[in-house]
């Protein structure tokens, strides 16, 4: 049997499939537009063709992330605080604080026995999100994937004091201005996204083992920022971006397991899969 | 006798202001120009055409009192003064009776109380999140293709301001440009923006509290658009200088001649 997880986030899309054991049978990131349904149809296309997997063989399919509600064929929608926790505990089961730093949003989760027992989370303000990195990469005309590597060079990191995005985008265009080294500005701006979500995530306490999972722990430089304000290591996944996605897949696995069980018929959704070829 | 001139020049982070006083707090001349990134030039460039519009020289300048956040690059001044204490007393010189003055800068906005000698009773600034500031009407501006100063009339003609979902000006940057996908009027969208930024400076007036008459100074002050909904907001009138703008520098040239006079 077959489980797949489908995640729709602010900046990135995601479908993780499972099988029976738990183990990844393919996984798809693209980059979340306009027309989440018909995206929709298209990864999870993408995903069976990968897989070489019917819709019919997937036992269950659930959603997640904040567009969840644009998947016509899922047969049920999760939060993504849920998934997450669920999914950051299959990979790392020490895990006891997961801090997920995505495109739009950032969140922290104290996880036990892969349950959520508490969260705070930031969709209000871009400071301690993805975006934060984006604008400044956007003004130093750079690649947000490349921020992390060129940011290792820095011997001396700069201090950005504001907290507000645009704000620290001033910032950086002086000190950019005075000519500080590039990496130094960019160090300076690691510590300050760090800073800002350690603030946040301590509000429901910091108990290590801590993983760190979204787009932006790609970045390598915000971890290293991460552990050093921490004072200890943190995990990654290898994976980052599909921590939800496989989280999703993961209950998904577990609702059948326990309707088998109680030898309950397993309750799909309609599975709309439409035609999509059209739109790409 | 030769009479004495004092000037205050406010080096804002969007805009720099410069008034010329004459020995009996009259204005003489004022002058508005963009900051741009070098504060120093700014600061000389305004000094040059505030002296030209004078008719005065430097020499005619008894005392020169700098203020704002680029008060440090004003080489040329006798003192720098914070914008506070400046803008308390220019408020005082306009408007005597006023008790608190609302200051929405660009990157700051400042709620201060006045005392009747124009002295500074209390104060609360937001300078940390740019959805609280003058900030904001610059990115709509930018992303609707409209002038600045545009914004209050068009604002004015909304029937149906759009509610916003974030205060963050990152954020709404990005819903303003999918509003506009989706068809949501221009005015619509920029009474939106007015609405939201007078609910935060609400906020922060609710810190310290409104002590009747209020006033508003600063670029938010020239915006017919946010004072109407601020208006609303607030249930109370709201006093406008002539010229919002130059409050602080007028204040600033007001302590100079103090000083000078004081000895």
């Amino acid at each position: 049997m077959y489980f797949a997880g489908i995640d729709i986030g602010s900046t990135f899309t995601k479908v993780v499939v499972v099988d029976s054991n738990g183990n990844i049978v393919s996984k798809i990131e693209v980059p979340t537009r306009a027309e989440q349904r018909k995206l929709a149809n298209k990864v999870m296309v993408e995903a069976l063709n990968k897989s070489n997997l019917s819709l019919d063989e997937i036992a269950y399919i659930v959603a997640t992330g904040y567009g969840r509600f644009n998947v016509p064929f899922a047969d049920r929608q999760v939060t993504e605080l849920t998934c997450h926790a669920r999914g950051i505990n299959s990979i790392f089961p020490s895990v006891k604080t997961a801090i997920d730093i995505g495109g739009q949003d950032s969140k922290g989760l104290k996880v036990k026995d892969g349950k959520l027992v508490n969260f705070v989370t930031n969709d209000k303000c871009a400071a301690g999100t993805g975006r934060f990195l984006e604008v400044m990469a956007d003004l130093l005309n750079l690649k947000v994937e490349d921020l992390g590597k060129i940011s290792l060079k820095s011997t001396k990191k700069v201090k950005i004091s504001s907290i507000c995005t645009v704000f620290a985008r001033y910032e950086v265009m002086t000190k950019i201005s005075e000519n500080i080294p590039i990496e130094d500005v960019i160090a300076g701006l690691h510590y300050a996204i760090a800073d800002r979500i350690i603030r946040m995530v301590s509000r429901i306490g910091i108990e290590p083992d801590v993983a760190v999972t979204g787009g932006v722990a790609k970045n390598v430089g915000v971890i290293r920022a991460i552990e050093d304000l921490l004072g200890y290591k943190v995990l990654v996944p290898e994976d980052p971006l599909i921590t939800g996605a496989l989280g999703a897949a993961i209950i998904g696995k577990n609702i059948v397991e326990e309707a088998l069980k109680r030898g309950e018929v397993i309750k799909r959704g309609p599975r709309r899969l439409e035609e999509v070829t059209f739109y790409w | 006798m030769k009479s004495s001139f004092f000037m205050g020049i406010d080096i804002g982070v969007g805009t720099s202001k410069g008034v010329i006083i004459n020995e009996e707090e009259e204005i003489v001349a004022y002058h508005i120009l963009p900051s741009g990134f070098n504060y120093k030039l700014a600061a000389q460039k305004l000094l040059g055409e505030l002296l030209g519009k004078a008719g005065l020289t430097m020499e005619n300048l008894s005392y020169t009192v700098a203020t704002g956040q680029g008060s440090p690059s004003v080489n040329f001044a006798n003192e720098e003064v914070t914008d506070i204490v400046c803008c308390a007393r220019g408020i005082n010189k306009v408007f005597p009776s006023v008790r608190t003055v609302i200051d929405l800068g660009e990157q700051t906005s400042r709620v201060i109380h006045v005392d009747e000698s124009g002295r500074v009773a209390n104060f609360m600034i937001s300078e940390k999140c740019a959805g609280g500031s003058g900030y904001i009407l610059r990115v709509v501006a930018n992303v609707l293709r409209v002038k600045l100063e545009d914004l209050g009339p068009l604002s004015l003609k909304s029937e149906k301001p759009v509610s916003f979902t974030t205060r963050c000006a990152v954020f709404a940057e990005t819903e303003i440009v999918s509003m506009v996908a989706e068809g949501f009027q221009k005015e619509d969208i920029v009474a939106g923006i007015h609405k939201a930024l007078a609910d935060k400076i609400f906020d922060l007036i609710n810190r310290i509290g409104l002590k009747e008459p209020c006033a508003i100074v600063g670029g938010g002050g020239c915006d017919t658009g946010f004072v109407k909904r601020l208006k609303e907001k607030l249930g109370k009138e709201i006093l406008i200088p002539p010229q919002p703008q130059i409050i602080m520098a007028l204040g600033a040239a007001i302590i100079g001649k103090k000083k000078f006079l004081s000895g």
